[in-house]
């Protein structure tokens, strides 16, 4: 179950897929990914049988509630786990390669230059103590041999493309003395300064006023959009995956509930949890009436209902909820629920 | 009858960092609220919404103006009588952690305020305690744990608890869901809803969420950088914002609904949110406005009532046009 340490060489170039043109490789697809967690006295899964595709240039969403396992799937695809008592298994194929049992040396070289990340928190991500410059210019020296000045010159472009004012100014300055709104923009910056492939934004917005946020958003989709790289995009924030993203994914529990394009799972969700998460959000034409909520909350890693995970909070349960539910494939959606063509459950519109 | 609370020209200075420097967080702010009333407060980080929350509760006190508890002023009660005084006006604040003692029981916090009051006999208070647990639906076994040991959405009911238990008129909730998920989110609000009802409670409820806001509230009040901008019934002010403030905080605010149900225009606002040490000359909001003229950064808008209980401060609202705008915004 232990990662191997043992650094495959990547098998050449596996970069335009030229063999199938109908259906391209997915860019980024995560296979029945497992991540567990020793508690000093049991193993504890965290992630089960995570599965998903991100297509290249394409825009995903990932939703749930806190302790859903949205940044775990983040931690693991950019292979940011701690060494101990943690436990990967299945697999994470980027452009075709298996990121699972890279070594750290080699999974360096991937994260930053090939997939970039944007955390939360700006300031905790930022280092107080070095200028912006400095630390855009070490991830391009990290990964580019370029001089200071030209990798200086590149922090510069890096900034002026996510819409800082003065960028020549704001270059030398500390993180502490920017707002914000415009650290997280040095945050863009610094993740698509090696021009990645897959940008992994983890709640990017969520400190920030929803003026800002809707600046940063324009901006993350703009960048998405002009130079294709594929964002996977974790939020609580339903409304900024609807206007923003193309596919969805709903998890729940350490699990993926259901898949599919945005806008279908938005008019008529295929399962009960996303249906409770759309429906427990104020509505204006429903102003000061009772909100609907899901009754219960996210169950602990080392009390996981059998069967169905969802099944102790779920309107719609009935026995056959109490075995283990597969992912099932209708079209270019998922769903993990045995009911969903029997079920209507209410949409964002109703 | 008199208002529970009516706040006349409030200013709040804090001093900055330099001698002489003064940050007015809250400036020339002036509401009143109605029993039983829900009055929403929005604003963005900075906007001066807590400390005004703050004041109202008297925790903070005012530079200039003032705050009226059933129109009397509370700042000039003594000490002595400012803290019989207080338990009508409780505050509830966003962080469910920060608010709990960590080395208290639950049940402990929540009797802790009837101690400090001197109510009853041990028991009683004690009993009382435990049936206000029960009435935020906390099961009575979690009154034994320690605030690490239950979850967010618990903590803050038993932080409702706190301030309900020695019967307040007014509770100011500060963030109070921001912290929570929306599931857990929509279980709050509907409690807020029914203790309301039940204790006849009146709400200042400040919060950045619009769409929470909204819900909960009767009236609603826009601040933008210490000043009311906007202040009008729920309802009419979020179908048909006045001030493009608001306007810009409706259309940024997004909406968990599929492409072809969404018809509202983008605005999206340039630039940050000034400075507090230097703020902007004028109206306040002129550095980022889209409607802004020259003389927007001259003149500072008067605080003018557009149509019955719809009061505006922009020099260019037009309440013909906010009703043409209606349908749109809906």
């Amino acid at each position: 179950m232990e990662r191997s340490g043992v650094s495959v060489a990547g098998s050449g170039n596996s970069h335009g897929a030229a063999q199938a043109p109908a259906q391209p490789k997915p860019l980024l697809s995560v296979r029945d990914l497992c991540v567990s967690f020793h508690d000093g006295e049991r193993w504890q899964q965290m992630l089960k049988d995570v599965s998903f595709d991100v297509k290249a240039g394409e825009i995903v969403g990932i939703v749930g509630e806190s302790g859903c396992g949205k940044s775990l799937s983040a931690l693991s695809i950019l292979g940011l786990l701690p060494r101990r008592g943690c436990a990967r298994t299945g697999q994470i194929l980027f452009e075709g390669r298996d990121l699972v049992p890279l070594g750290e040396a080699a999974m360096r070289k991937v994260r930053g230059r090939h997939i970039g990340m944007i955390f939360q928190e700006p300031m905790s991500a930022l280092d107080p103590v070095f200028t912006v410059g400095d630390q855009i210019t070490e991830t391009v020296r990290t990964h580019f041999p370029a001089s200071r000045r030209e990798a200086r010159e590149r922090a510069v472009e890096a900034l002026a493309a996510v819409g800082i004012p003065s960028p020549r100014n704001c270059v030398d300055m500390y993180p502490m003395s920017l707002s914000g709104g415009m650290r997280q923009r040095v945050m863009i910056a610094m993740a698509l300064v090696c021009e990645p492939r897959l940008l992994i934004a983890d709640e990017p917005t969520t400190a920030l006023d929803v003026t800002i946020q809707a600046q940063i958003m324009d901006l993350l989709v703009e960048l998405s959009t002009r130079t294709g790289t594929a964002l996977l995009f974790i939020t609580h924030n339903l409304g900024l995956v609807a206007e923003s993203c193309a596919r969805m994914l709903t998890m729940y529990a350490g699990q993926v509930v259901e898949d599919g394009p945005v806008d279908d799972i938005l008019s008529r969700p295929l399962h009960p949890y996303t249906a409770g998460l759309l429906g427990s959000l104020p509505q204006q034409r429903h102003r000061k009436s009772k909100l609907p909520s899901i009754p219960g909350r996210v169950p602990s890693a080392h009390d996981m209902p059998a069967g169905c995970r969802f099944n102790p909070r779920c309107g719609y349960v009935q026995p056959p909820c109490r075995e283990p539910q597969a992912l099932i494939a209708h079209g270019d959606r998922h769903v993990r629920c045995w009911r969903n063509e029997a079920l209507t459950l209410p949409g964002a519109a109703t | 009858m008199t208002d529970i609370l009516t706040v006349e020209n409030l200013d709040i200075t804090f001093k900055g960092r330099q001698r002489h420097q003064r940050v007015r967080a809250v400036d020339g702010v002036g509401f009143s609220v109605a029993k039983g009333e829900t009055f929403g407060v929005i604003g963005e980080s900075g906007s001066g919404k807590s400390t005004l929350g703050r004041c109202v509760v008297c925790l903070t006190r005012p530079s200039a103006g003032s705050v009226r508890h059933f129109g009397k002023d509370p700042f000039a009660l003594s000490a002595r009588d400012l803290r019989q005084h207080r338990r009508s006006f409780q505050i509830i604040f966003q962080d469910p952690n920060a608010a709990l003692d960590p080395r208290m029981t639950i049940l402990e916090s929540v009797r802790e305020p009837l101690d400090v009051a001197g109510f009853g006999s041990p028991g009683e208070r004690r009993r009382r305690a435990l049936a206000m647990l029960d009435r935020v639906t906390l099961a009575p076994e979690l009154a034994q744990r320690y605030p690490h040991e239950i979850s967010g959405g618990q903590k803050q009911r038993a932080n409702i608890a706190r301030a309900l238990v020695l019967e307040p008129k007014l509770i100011v909730c500060d963030e109070v869901v921001a912290a929570l998920d929306v599931s857990i989110q929509a279980d709050m609000l509907n409690l807020f809803a029914d203790l309301q009802r039940e204790f006849d409670l009146t709400y200042l409820f400040i919060s950045h969420d619009l769409r929470v806001v909204a819900h909960v509230s009767d009236r609603v009040a826009v601040m933008y950088f210490g000043k009311l901008v906007e202040l009008g019934p729920a309802g009419a002010v979020m179908a048909a914002p006045l001030h493009p403030y608001t306007q810009a905080l409706l259309s940024a605010e997004p909406e968990p609904v599929p492409a072809r149900l969404r018809n509202k225009q983008r605005i999206i606002l340039k630039g940050e949110i000034p400075s507090a040490l230097a703020p902007p000359s004028g109206c306040r909001f002129h550095t980022r406005c889209p409607m802004a003229r020259p003389d927007c950064a001259q003149r500072e808008p008067e605080w003018r009532e557009l149509a019955p209980g719809r009061f505006v401060a922009c020099h260019f609202a037009d309440a013909g046009a906010a009703v043409a705008a209606a349908p749109a915004a809906g």
